[in-house]
């Protein structure tokens, strides 16, 4: 099949993406320095850093290490808070044709709420992806996305106010089982499902034995993480997804062409880029190009087509 | 921090092949890699390239040994106990300063690489003809002295790379510099000599057997051990120079290295008055301003608290030494 023939187009939600290729929340920062490297309105949509009320400075460094086939972060949600990102940073991303998702986090169920609905009614916000892998202070800290009541309670408060924008819910992998939260956001009102956020992970100089972060704990994502968001994503489309026909961005160590097929496989409809970005500013274009190739040497003509096409295990 | 990343005559970043044209060993510590770059390449004094490194080839000890070893009944050989634990596959893309730059011709970017885990280690032993995948010139730059006055440029160690592209900088400019270097030993010093350097002991005073590389203002020798040049460290020979050769004329500071070395540095300037930039190393993730891991305190007025964290790939990794809030 010729690779003109391909259609990359993809659709979650009310965003048409003409192409699977993402980048994820924290790792394209607001778009603007990726843009010096290509033209942003080459990819699906931009995802941007999470966005909190008010502005947040993060941890104290060392923030980032890396580790065997990864990297585990604890940034601290540093952003430049709702204010200055519709006075700034939306501004300047609608310079591209390129969908914008904005990533938002939150200390307590009213602050989402207020971040959303703002964002709702902005110019130039196609969707809104909740980071739901903070800590909820009114719990004593527990993640509001790792039980599966106060997650649809969240999701419910927000959904109120979100009524234009594409709600995305960014599902925890420190779950037992994904499905359960998976099932909890999507009976709440999302959109479309994204997964999987960084895995809890943490990191001792043996040396020093210092923790490697500030923080002491921190995500790990990266290439190690990999085999598990393709798990995490298989079980929540045979489970919730694919049923329901929610679309699923997918994400966790996509760093190759052959990743991106590989996610759709497993059910993904989209997926982001993170890590992959630090290794190469230029990953998600490059990824662009590399899927049309695939497609074609499967003889696939809609990247559509393939979401969820995996065989059964055993089969020949 | 002084913010000129986006110079108008500073090349867009971007991210590229670049071939290694020449390689030597400079002093034991380090190995001086000379890069080709496209012709509108421009990049400052301070910039640096983000380079992406594979895991060390061997270790250093095993790459000593040969398989011929064994037929002559040696050891095989084989990385063994810690040694193999060192051959990690770096997953980011390791920083390194631009050392020089040189525009004359075909372009060329030098950069001094200082082999100290599997990354740059990788880097270290790349042949004539190999290419490196490199992402640059990416971050801020020095800034020349504002008036007349003398710069004197402190580098020291790990981290004196810029100090060389600063030198020839101000030396096209027609500006007075001087430059100290420190190390540990002579043997740990990034040049070549014509005959072993003179001790100097408490004097402080430009080394005159300099074969190579050519610096062209003048270079006083700081060493720890104190056979060769002034006994001490960088900033003591600076200071030194500055007593015994400059009395009360104006200077600017400018400094490279270590960390403790920078805030002596900093301190040296606060007694004198002077202005003071230092280049600062953190961590990077990305290096391009987007995962924001790079982080320093610097002072902000405008702030609450009165500091603000900064990204040393974007807004450094050049600093003025003012503002950095020291932890
Ligand atoms: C702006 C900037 C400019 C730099 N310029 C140069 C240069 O011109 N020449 C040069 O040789 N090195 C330079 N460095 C340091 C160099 O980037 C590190 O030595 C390198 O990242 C180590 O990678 P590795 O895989 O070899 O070692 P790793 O296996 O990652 O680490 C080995 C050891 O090196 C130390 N290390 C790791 N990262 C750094 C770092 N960023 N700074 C200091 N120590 C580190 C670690 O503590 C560890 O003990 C620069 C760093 C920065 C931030
Ligand atoms: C440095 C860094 C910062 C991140 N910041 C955020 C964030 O602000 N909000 C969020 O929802 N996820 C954040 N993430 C998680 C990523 O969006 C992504 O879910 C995770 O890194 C897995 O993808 P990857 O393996 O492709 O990086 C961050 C990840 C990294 C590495
Ligand atoms: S290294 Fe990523 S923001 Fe500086």
């Amino acid at each position: 099949m010729a690779q003109g023939d391909i259609d990359l187009g993809v659709q979650v939600g009310s965003i048409a993406m003409k192409n699977p290729i993402a980048t994820a929340s924290g790792c394209g920062g607001y778009g603007e320095e990726l843009a010096e490297f290509y033209d942003l309105g080459r990819l699906g949509a931009i995802v941007t850093k999470s966005i909190t009320l008010q502005p947040r400075e993060g941890h104290p460094p060392p923030r980032l290490v890396e580790v065997r086939a990864g990297m585990l972060n604890a940034i601290g949600l540093a952003n430049v808070g709702l204010d200055r990102f519709l006075a700034e940073k939306l501004p300047a991303l609608a310079r591209f044709d390129v969908p914008v998702i904005v990533n938002v986090a939150g200390s307590t169920p009213e602050e989402y709420v207020a971040v959303c609905a703002a964002l709702d009614a902005a110019d130039g916000v196609a969707g809104i992806e909740l980071n739901v892998s903070c800590p909820n202070v009114k719990r004593g800290g527990m993640e509001f996305g790792v039980a599966p009541e106060p997650l649809a309670a969240l999701v419910e408060a927000v959904r109120e106010k979100v009524t234009r924008a594409t709600l995305i819910v960014k599902l925890s992998p420190n779950v037992t089982d994904i499905a359960v939260t998976a099932k909890a956001a999507a009976d709440a009102g999302a959109d479309a499902l994204s997964l999987v956020n960084t895995l809890r992970g943490m990191a001792i100089d043996p040396w020093t034995g210092r923790p490697a972060l500030t923080n002491t704990v921190g995500g790990l994502s990266g290439p190690a993480i990999k085999p598990v968001a393709i798990y995490m994503i298989r079980r929540v489309w045979e489970e919730v997804a694919g049923p329901r026909h929610l679309p699923v961005i997918g994400l966790g160590g996509v760093q190759f062409a052959e990743d991106v097929i590989e996610f759709l496989r497993a059910g993904a409809t989209a997926v982001s880029v993170g890590t992959a970005n630090f290794v190469d500013p230029q990953t998600c274009v490059t990824l662009v190009d590399g899927v049309r190739e695939g497609l074609a040497r499967l003889g696939v003509s809609s990247a559509r087509d393939l979401v969820g096409r995996m065989q059964r295990g055993g089969e020949t | 921090m002084a913010q000129p990343a986006t110079q108008p005559d500073v090349s867009p970043r971007r991210r590229l092949e670049m071939p290694v044209l020449d390689r030597r060993d400079a002093g034991s510590d380090y190995v001086r890699l000379v890069l080709g770059a496209p012709d509108d390449w421009i990049s400052r004094p301070g910039q640096f390239l983000n380079v992406r490194c594979e895991s060390a080839p061997r270790s250093a000890a095993a790459s000593e040994r040969r398989p011929l070893d064994y037929e002559d009944g040696g050891e095989w050989p084989q990385a063994t106990g810690l040694e193999l634990g060192r051959r990690r596959w770096p997953v980011v893309r390791r920083p390194l300063s631009i050392s020089r730059l040189d525009r004359r011709g075909r372009v060329r970017v030098e950069i001094l690489v200082r082999p100290v885990g599997s990354g740059t280690q990788w880097l270290a032993s790349r042949p004539v003809g190999a290419t490196l995948d490199v992402v640059g010139p990416l971050g801020n730059c020095f800034t020349p002295p504002a008036d007349d006055r003398l710069a004197v440029l402190v580098g020291g160690g790990c981290g004196m790379a810029p100090i060389f592209g600063l030198a020839d900088y101000l030396a096209d400019l027609g500006r007075e510099a001087v430059f100290v270097v420190g190390a540990p030993a002579v043997a740990q010093v990034p040049m070549r000599f014509k005959r072993p350097p003179e001790a100097t002991g408490d004097v402080a005073r430009p080394c005159p057997t300099i074969l190579e590389p050519h610096v062209p203002v003048p270079t006083v020798l700081a060493t720890e051990d104190g056979a060769g040049g002034f006994r001490g460290t960088a900033v003591a020979a600076a200071e030194r120079w500055l007593d015994q050769a400059v009395a009360d004329r104006p200077v600017a500071f400018y400094g490279c290295g270590p960390e403790p070395m920078l805030r002596a540095l900093a301190a040296l300037a606060e007694r004198r008055r002077a202005p003071c930039q230092v280049s600062l190393e953190q961590f990077m993730g990305c290096g391009i301003g987007v995962c924001l891991s790079c982080v320093r305190k610097m002072r902000d007025p405008g702030s609450e608290v009165g500091w603000t964290y900064r990204l040393t790939c974007r807004d450094g990794p050049v600093a003025d030494a003012a503002d950095i809030v020291w932890e």
